[in-house]
């Protein structure tokens, strides 16, 4: 089984080819360049875009219009290509490479996104429930650090690898292929024009 | 057959254009009553939904032609300008498109789609002409030596042509979008009811913000419950002030430009008042007025394209500059 797998949801984007849990090529760019990463890795696996035969996608959370590029192009090669996909969360994939990790995503505006009793969640990173000696992994746990810190948490170097949501752990989480189209994208929250409406604050 | 995508702002469209101009299909799926909620168009809004409905439209396209991507020569995307998000779900869509079967990617600059919408088959417009292109994002005056590009000659200064529309009927309580709106109740109304001044500027560039605030102006003038009463003078006046300063605008340019012909494009082109106005100029094709793909694969018949594989990682840009 051939899988190609990648995420776009957070600034650093990642691309992996896999065979049967063996890991033929596996790269990092950004969302816009993630054409690009496919393209190469394939090459690098000596892979035909025409013998992938699953693709897996991470479905954030993250920046929205990083994640929409990662799930329009599975979404795309999925019809063009006619394979199956797999979403996973990004935050299962950053926590897969960190076995008892929390993984802690940048949801900008002083926010992060993590996993709380296993569900994705949006807080204020004074919120999250900091148990001290463990281990916090991903941009949010870089960001705020300080914040982490103070509090007992560990959070490893800036330049270290648990802070990507490696490509190849979307590939061995990925469970029940289907329709690309059931891809929904973890936004896990509502454009603000919404929040205005429902608050009747928006006066049109 | 060229596969046009278009993502710009709030429609969703694919269509499927012959190397010579011929329209096989043209899907376009508003977002308009989505947005109808928030009074315009709201950006994250309309992104999430172009992800949903990008996939549907390019095959309700291919369907439509009867066509599979095997039939497909080249993929056309709008590059810019528009919302950022939302080009950057059609561009990547594209970009997946083209890379799967090692086609070209032809990336076109949405107003030069807007112009092409002249360039389809029947009734192809003949280049040069002077072209006026009055949208929700932009009113310009273009020199069209040729099929292949423009160069300005004046702008607006200020709002839209059709930012001015969505704005009156806004102030009137027409709802969002606006100008179909005003364009339907402004035959119900008299056009010399209100005096609505348009500002005159400099040169071949527009200004529709004065008169906006006139129209402000007029409407608090007006006694509590009159507004119902003299809703249809208000959208005939506000109109016929717009159509006005359009199609003055456009004639000084042409004439001093030596243009012999004068052409019209763009959503406001659909304005029943500005078509009869202009009737001896060559008007875009309703259909394809209001953003639409048939004008992007259109225009990529005459753009450069970019070969496999090149265009990987090719960005959007939100404005022209
Ligand atoms: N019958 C009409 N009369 C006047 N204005 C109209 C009419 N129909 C549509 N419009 C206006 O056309 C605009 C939409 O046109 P279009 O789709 O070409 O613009 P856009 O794509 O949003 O802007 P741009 O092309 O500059 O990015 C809206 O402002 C709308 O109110
Ligand atoms: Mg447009």
């Amino acid at each position: 089984m051939t899988i190609l797998a990648f995420d776009t949801a957070t600034d650093v984007a990642t691309v992996a080819v896999v065979r049967d849990g063996e890991v033929l090529a596996e790269r990092r760019s950004r969302a816009i360049r993630i054409l690009h990463e496919i393209e190469s890795a394939l090459a690098e696996a000596g892979v035909e875009r025409g013998a992938v035969e699953r693709l897996a996608v991470g479905t954030g959370p993250g920046s929205y219009t990083g994640l929409r590029m990662g799930l329009i192009t599975a979404r795309t090669l999925a019809f063009a290509l006619g394979v199956p996909a797999a979403g996973v969360s990004t935050l299962d994939a950053l926590a897969a490479g960190s076995p008892g990790a929390t993984p802690v995503i940048d949801a900008r505006r002083g926010e992060i996104f993590t996993l709380q009793d296993g569900q994705p969640s949006v807080l204020a990173p004074e919120d999250l429930p900091v148990v001290p000696g463990s281990l916090y992994v991903g941009d949010g746990a870089v960001r705020y650090r300080g914040v982490l810190e103070d509090r007992g948490g560990t959070v490893p170097g800036e330049e270290s690898e648990a802070h990507v949501p490696w490509a190849r752990h979307h590939a061995a989480l990925a469970a029940d292929f289907g329709s690309a189209e059931r891809l929904e994208p973890l936004y896990l929250r509502v454009p603000d024009a919404e929040v205005a409406v429902q608050e009747g604050r928006l006066r049109i | 057959m060229i596969l046009g995508l278009e993502t710009s702002c709030d429609e969703t469209a694919a269509a499927l254009v012959t190397a010579d101009g011929e329209v096989r299909a043209n899907v376009v799926a508003s977002q308009a009553e989505l947005h109808a909620r928030y009074g315009g168009v709201v950006p994250e809004v309309a992104s999430r939904r172009h992800l949903e409905l990008v996939a549907p439209v390019v095959e309700r396209a291919l369907a439509d032609a009867g066509a599979g991507l095997a039939d497909v020569d080249a993929v056309a995307v709008t590059r810019g300008p528009g919302l950022i998000g939302a080009l950057l779900v059609g561009l990547s869509a594209a970009k997946t498109l083209a890379w799967s079967r090692r086609l070209p990617l032809v990336p076109v600059d949405h107003l030069h789609g807007h112009v092409a919408s002249l360039f389809l088959e029947p009734g192809s417009v003949e280049p040069p002409f002077l072209c006026l292109l009055a949208t929700g994002g932009h009113t310009l005056l273009l020199d069209v030596q040729d099929r292949a590009g423009y160069r300005v000659v004046g702008t607006t200064l200020d709002d839209a042509a059709g930012e001015a529309f969505d704005k009156g009927a806004r102030l009137l309580g027409l709802g969002y979008p606006g100008g179909a709106a005003i364009d339907r109740l402004a035959r119900a109304g008299d056009p010399e009811a209100f005096s609505l001044p348009v500002a005159r500027v400099p040169g071949f560039d527009f200004s529709f913000s004065g008169l906006k605030t006139a129209l402000v102006y007029a409407v608090r003038a007006l006694e509590a419950g009159e507004l119902e009463r003299r809703r249809a003078d208000l959208a005939a006046s506000y109109q016929r002030a717009i159509v006005r300063a359009l199609v003055g605008r456009t004639r000084a340019a042409a004439e001093a430009l030596g243009a012999q012909k004068v052409a019209v494009v763009g959503g406001v082109a659909s304005n029943s008042e500005l078509r009869e106005s202009l009737a001896d100029a060559e008007l875009a094709p309703l259909a394809l007025c209001t953003d639409n793909a048939a004008m992007i694969a259109s225009a990529a018949r005459f753009a450069t394209a970019i070969p496999f594989p090149d265009y990987l990682a090719l960005d959007a840009y939100a404005s022209a500059a």
